[in-house]
């Protein structure tokens, strides 16, 4: 059967084989070590934060990666292709040349009782970004995520210094048996730390040039989103078992949603908002 | 303090967002399998160092529960490389849904059967022989080193399912290996259903050359007798069935629903039309070796069902009971629809083909092939049974782990919303009847 074997001899037989033995393991080698490799490159370029979004998006349901424009009703049903990074979408490039959105006005605005001012971007993970006058951009907790996690026992911030990406982690909060981590809504090089006591949690300056943020959350867009949203926080509770499925009633959130439901599966709700399945 | 240590460990390895057991009704779950698989271990552990003579088979009764056990995991372990090629290679992404469930079930069918045959084949030490001075004259050769590979390529298919843990994604290493493993994942799938589609065809094979048991002979294409393409197709038509059967048990256990109601159809409707082949071409090859294969051989093939127990409803079970039943049942939507029809349905299908397996093994060794020759009958021994239980218990372990530690059901959570989301029919009805709805 092989050539080491005594009484070997070559035939049709052993060609055909050999041949299909050997093009097998070759094919399984070769695709594990392909495998590898790739992984390889990718820790050493440091893209480890990128596939951990893309797996995490990949496991979101269908629901929860509708496209921005499905929410202001441009689009009946669309699934975003490029997991919340509207930058690289040639449709929203053209949606936007088409309509372009609205300069920011600083202003307070309430929406369902929350706080969202109107100079901020959003990001669909729950944190906002603002552009300072001397160009380096904050981040921080919008109201709906500040409600999520009331007072968090513990919050993990990066070191000054530290690269983030958008929708890498920006940094973790811990609340009850929750452990989320917060995606960062743009790129850029964390300068200083805020959190308790200061109205944002990272100061970033950008990597290169000026900072895109032309994925995040505006104006208009706003209202639709956080409808979603407190929709999939009533289904989040429903399904934890917190409460019953109800109709609208016109109340807001409480200020600590988190010791409202103390029995509730927190760490399973934080991960469906927060967009870490 | 160590119970709460535990039972926190516990839970940072559980999936966000689904509901398992406690850790100790969990530990009380697997208790008993755990015993029952070292008590397997022991009787195993008895036949290889003692020898097969802990067993009741000997030279003239070489097959018994073992090779059976073997033979029926093996195609129903089937659905593995099926469903990988029926959603990485031909795109029918429903099956996205049962796919992780279908390889962790092909990994424990393939790895107790290699652990079985392991024991049947004795001589541990000397396991590499098979593959460094291989018998170039048996289709048992292929089927090792097709049945090896193919384990291999499950272990490979099933390290994504583990290191896609919670807790081990935590390690950038490990996520970006299972990324890139992930996206490589089709070269497994058709790397499989190409090994799959040689071995089981072969393990059919090894039985239908037996010239000395007319029973089993049959007749075919050059090397390949009608056997070969038999268990090719019964395999691939109950692989689905038994992903059908087992979702199902595993839901009825855990309370849960895991898989939508169209992944369930897809699978019934696939196994439903490969069955219909597979009943199709058993009913025309029996035919053939009622007419003209055994009396070739000078005999007429109402004398081997001459033979207590092994009468004529044994062929009758086979392709009437777990054949064209569960084919009609599975082909026929309104039946389809209602769970329970579909589920006796894969569970007929399923028996179908252990029956046949057992037919083909068991039976086939019980006839007499020459004059001074008698009806053997042959039970198998506690060391062979324990060997046995120890298989089954094996696969539910690994099974149970895998469902409380990583993400078998996709769809789990989504459907725990869905669920969730609807008010319960009664409510509705009562805020109905109450005008409030």
């Amino acid at each position: 059967m092989f050539p080491w074997n005594y009484g070997f001899h070559f035939g049709i037989a052993s060609y055909l084989f050999l041949g299909a033995f050997y093009i097998v393991l070759i094919v399984v080698a070769t695709t594990l070590l392909r495998a590898f490799l790739r992984a390889r490159r990718d820790l050493r370029g440091n893209r480890s934060e990128g596939i951990r979004w893309q797996s995490d998006f990949h496991d979101l349901p269908p629901a929860d990666r509708v496209c921005r424009h499905v929410l202001t009703g441009e689009f009946k049903q669309r699934e975003c292709p490029n997991a919340f990074d509207c930058r690289q979408c040639a449709t929203h490039a053209k949606l936007i040349a088409h309509r372009p959105a609205a300069p920011p006005v600083e202003a307070e605005s309430q929406i369902f009782g929350m706080s969202f001012p109107s100079g901020r971007l959003y990001h669909r993970g729950h944190t906002w970004a603002h552009q300072e006058p001397d160009g380096t951009v904050t981040i921080g907790l919008d109201d709906l995520g500040t409600r999520l996690l009331g007072t968090p026992d513990e919050v993990i911030l990066p070191e000054p210094g530290t690269q983030l990406h958008t929708n890498g982690t920006a940094f973790r909060v811990r609340r009850r048996e929750a452990d989320v981590r917060i995606l960062s809504p743009v790129d850029g090089e964390v300068v200083e730390t805020g959190g308790a006591g200061h109205p944002y949690f990272l100061r970033v300056k950008p990597l290169a040039g000026t900072i895109d943020m032309r994925h995040l959350l505006r104006g208009a867009e706003l209202k639709p989103w956080l409808m979603r949203e407190m929709e999939r926080l009533q289904l989040a509770l429903t399904a934890e078992g917190a409460s019953r499925p109800s109709l609208a009633d016109g109340g807001i959130p409480v200020r600590d949603i988190a010791a409202a439901y103390p029995q509730t599966d927190w760490d399973a709700i934080c991960g469906k908002m927060f967009l870490e399945p | 303090m160590v119970k709460e240590m535990a039972n926190t460990v516990d839970k940072s390895f559980i999936t966000r967002g689904v509901k398992r057991c406690s850790l100790p009704k969990f530990l009380l779950w697997i208790a008993p399998w755990t015993a029952l698989l070292v008590f397997g271990l022991y009787c195993a552990g008895l036949c290889l160092v003692k020898g097969l003579n802990q067993t009741n088979m000997d030279n003239r009764f070489a097959f018994g529960l073992w090779i059976f056990l073997d033979l029926t995991v093996i195609a129903l372990g089937a659905g593995a490389f099926f469903t990988g090629f029926l959603l990485y290679i031909l795109k029918f992404k429903e099956l996205k849904a049962v796919i992780n469930s279908a390889v962790v079930i092909g990994l424990v069918c393939y790895s107790g059967a290699m652990a079985a045959l392991m024991v049947d084949v004795g001589q541990p030490l000397r396991a590499w022989f098979t593959f460094w001075y291989p018998n170039v004259h048996s289709m048992l050769t292929e089927v090792t080193f097709c049945i090896s590979c193919y384990l291999l390529v499950l272990g490979i298919e099933y390290l994504p399912i583990v290191l896609k843990n919670r807790k081990l994604r935590d390690v950038p290493g490990f996520l970006v290996f299972e990324f890139e493993l992930h996206k490589l994942v089709y070269v497994f799938a058709a790397v499989g259903t190409f090994l799959s589609f040689f071995h089981q065809g072969s393990l059919g094979g090894l039985y239908g050359v037996l010239r000395g048991r007319p029973f089993a002979f049959r007749e075919g294409i050059f090397a390949w007798p009608s056997t070969f393409f038999l268990f090719i197709l019964s395999a691939a038509a109950v692989g689905p069935s038994f992903i059908i059967l087992t979702t199902w048990l595993v839901e009825k256990i855990t309370k849960k629903r895991l898989v939508k109601q169209r992944a369930f159809d897809l699978l019934a409707r696939i196994s439903g039309l490969l069955l219909a082949v597979y009943v199709l071409a058993k009913t025309l090859d029996t035919l053939i070796w009622m007419n003209r294969t055994s009396p070739a051989h000078g005999f007429l093939a109402s004398q081997f069902y001459d033979w207590k127990p092994f009468g004529t409803w044994i062929l009758f079970a086979e392709i009437v009971g777990g054949g064209l039943i569960p084919t009609l049942i599975l082909l026929t939507p309104r039946l389809r629809a209602h769970r329970a029809w579909m589920i006796s349905a894969a569970a007929l299908a399923c028996a179908g083909v252990a029956l046949n397996r057992f037919v083909q093994t068991v039976q086939t060794l019980a006839m007499p092939t020459l004059s001074f020759d008698k009806f053997l009958s042959y039970t198998p021994s506690w060391q062979e049974t324990g060997t046995f239980l120890a298989v089954v218990a094996y696969g539910v372990l690994v099974y149970s782990f895998s469902f409380r530690y990583f993400q078998i059901f996709p769809e789990e959570r989504e459907l725990k919303m869905a669920l969730l989301a609807q008010p319960p029919a009664k409510e509705l009805a009562e805020l109905a009847g109450a005008g409030r709805y």
